[in-house]
């Protein structure tokens, strides 16, 4: 088949940027990486981009294809091509790019290595000093966050890290929590207050582009969320974060719908409330905030609140009451039905492309 | 008419009051009969999913049990947080029995309906997108909106994660240029528009909010926007009444006004201003309607 492709080639040395097009035969079977390698083969051998395992096991190949973080070994050109698109690669965002397609991956591993990613020493060992030996049941807690490669596609789409690349980001916190939910590690209140700092847990702004891009389903938010749960059962719970989360179970136990005017002093605290005083006024005068009279409150909310105490009796605390739901929403794949869309492919409405941007 | 069970949401029953006035005005108009739900709480806003997410299960699980006790199929929502929160607790109930018995037996001991997993939650966006609510829309939309141009902000819990949205692709989504052209308006075109507001963390961390936030509403005016429109009250929040926190950091004037989906379609429908409220906004979309006198 007949593939053409434009790739932003980029030279670190001159500061150069150029998007070149270049159309090759491939096989029908060939994935975007092998489209690369015939590129760099028969066309231009000073293209550059990473690759090693070519099946989805090394995490080397993370690229953008229309913008989109993705596994150049996992993405298939068969459909594209069929189509007459002709897509546009782009090295992965959030990280420096050191020359074409390849990206400087050390702030990537900064953040990895500052999560301590190994088990810390301390747990109860075995009496018989045997292995260490946990059940199925409490491994699965983490399998989804253990299967990560440390591709970085859903750091490169990190919405929160693009405005704060200081955020620890979807892949570190991921790792996180594949510690945090594992038994063998000694460490896990140290973990839970490391990771809810400034930068950490509590800065992620739930956009899902990391879910909705990891070629491995380990599915980052998730496991944000699920150390937002562990923080909170542990009463790792001072930042502002973990108390704006508090608030909406304090609401619902109360009225039933979120107490919205008392949000900002019970996650910001007083002081810091009353410098919002000319702006909360602004929106008091178009009756963005006030109190409501008489209070806003939900039929049977007392069904609510029972069923809270009644739940919290049953002792799924912290991200048990995640992982419990995991094994459902396993079932679910990623993607949309087709025939919705009335413009066609590659038509208004543009997908989002770096050259619009850059 | 489709009979739907409503679930409004905090925002469009307080801050947002203008939301709700301007959709249940609407409703009649594009075949919707809206049955409202009185005994249902918050849905947690995904705040209650990462601070205790049985309780989240459990309390999103009470209003899709008072949601089908209506005998509707479908909960509509007016919120992206909402969609995807009722949404994803839906899966985990429908996807495993053991599971929904569980929770069932905890909704029967505290007297709410067990919930036999038949609700679908549904966005009024995709109602009016496809299929009759979208034929109705364009006799609906009789005044037209005269050109507009109308910049469609998604916001991202509509989009993403997609295996629990599913409606539209994430990367190219298509519906809400679709609502803006079958009114009369011009859909303008830029790369923010399927990316984050800032929103979730506009308190705790409001200046990685910013950062965010500046990007739709810089790039919606330089691609020439009257006016943005979102199906999203949260991300109305943020793009509306923090847009004047954004002025002041960066010294610039924007006043870019934004429009609820619900409202958008009300004008081209004819609505009156009681039901529209845009005096609610901070950024008053009035002159920039009446400019094209829409």
């Amino acid at each position: 088949m007949q593939v053409a492709m434009k790739i932003w080639r980029y030279d670190a040395a001159t500061g150069e940027r150029a998007l070149r097009e270049y159309e090759i035969d491939a096989p029908e079977e060939a994935t975007l990486l092998d489209c690369l390698d015939i590129v760099k083969d028969k066309v231009d051998g000073t293209l550059a981009y990473r690759k090693s395992c070519r099946m989805m096991i090394c995490g080397s190949c993370g690229m953008r294809m229309d913008g989109a973080a993705v596994l150049a070994c996992k993405t298939r050109m068969f459909d594209v091509a069929k189509e007459g698109r002709v897509p546009v690669i782009s090295a992965m965002g959030n990280l420096p790019i050191v020359r074409d397609l390849v990206v400087d991956m050390d702030p990537f591993w900064e953040k990895f290595k500052a999560m301590k990613p190994y088990l810390q020493p301390g747990y109860d060992r075995p009496e018989d000093g045997r292995e260490y030996r946990i059940t199925q049941e409490r491994m699965n807690a983490v399998k989804k966050e253990a299967l990560c490669i440390n591709c970085g596609c859903c750091v490169s789409e990190c919405n929160a890290m693009e405005s704060d690349p200081e955020f620890l980001g979807p892949q570190a916190l991921a790792k996180g929590f594949r510690f945090v939910g594992d038994p063998r590690d000694a460490a896990t209140v140290e973990r839970l207050e490391q990771y809810s700092g400034e930068h950490g847990i509590w800065e992620c702004t739930r956009c899902f582009f990391c879910n909705e891009r990891c070629p491995k389903g380990v599915d980052p938010r998730d496991a944000i969320a699920k150390l937002g749960a562990e923080a909170i059962r542990t009463g790792i719970d001072r930042d502002m974060g973990a108390k704006h989360a508090k608030w909406f179970v304090r609401s619902t136990e109360t009225t039933g719908w979120l107490r919205e005017t008392e949000l900002v002093p019970k996650t910001q605290g007083v002081v810091s409330s009353i410098k919002q005083m000319k702006f909360a006024l602004n929106l008091i005068k178009h009756n963005k905030a006030g109190l409501a009279f008489p209070p806003h409150v939900a039929a049977n909310v007392d069904e609510a609140r029972r069923l809270r105490r009644l739940v919290l009796a049953q002792g799924r605390l912290g991200s048990a009451g995640h992982i419990q739901g995991e094994r459902a929403l396993a079932k679910l794949e990623h993607g949309h039905h087709d025939g919705g869309d009335p413009y066609g492919p590659g038509s208004f409405p543009k997908p989002y492309l770096p050259e619009d941007t850059e | 008419m489709k009979r739907v069970a409503y679930y409004k949401g905090c925002l469009a029953s307080l801050s947002a009051k203008e939301l709700d006035t301007s959709t249940q005005a609407l409703a009649p108009r594009v075949g919707l009969e809206l049955v409202e739900l009185e005994s249902v709480t918050c849905c947690g806003a995904g705040d209650i999913h990462e601070a205790e997410p049985d309780y989240y299960l459990h309390l999103n699980a009470r209003i899709l049990a008072y949601a089908e006790a209506t005998g509707c199929d479908t909960l509509m929502t007016v919120c992206n947080v909402c969609t995807l929160n009722l949404r994803q607790a839906n899966f985990m109930l429908q996807g495993d029995e053991s599971l929904l018995d569980r929770v069932n037996e905890n909704l029967k001991s505290v007297g709410v309906p067990v919930y036999t997993g038949s609700v679908e939650v549904r966005h009024l966006l995709w109602e009016i997108a496809e299929g009759d609510g979208y034929e109705q829309l364009k006799t609906a939309a009789h005044k037209g909106l005269k050109g507009l141009k109308v910049a469609p902000f998604y916001g991202c819990q509509i989009l993403r994660p997609s295996k629990i949205m599913g409606f539209e692709d994430p990367d190219r989504p298509w519906s809400l240029e679709r609502i803006i052209e079958a009114c009369g308006g011009e859909a303008i075109d830029y790369p923010a528009k399927i990316k984050c507001c800032g929103f979730p963390i506009i308190q705790a961390r409001e200046e990685t909010a910013m950062g965010e936030l500046i990007q739709p509403v810089e790039q919606a005016l330089e691609a020439g926007a009257d006016v943005m429109v979102t199906p999203c009250p949260l991300c109305h929040l943020s793009l509306d009444a923090w847009q004047q926190k954004l002025e002041a950091a960066t010294g610039r004037s924007f006043k870019l006004p934004v429009l609820h989906l619900a409202q958008l379609v009300g004008v081209a429908a004819g609505l009156e201003e009681s039901e529209l409220k845009f005096k609610r906004h901070i950024v008053d979309p009035r002159p920039a309607l009446d400019r094209l006198q829409v």
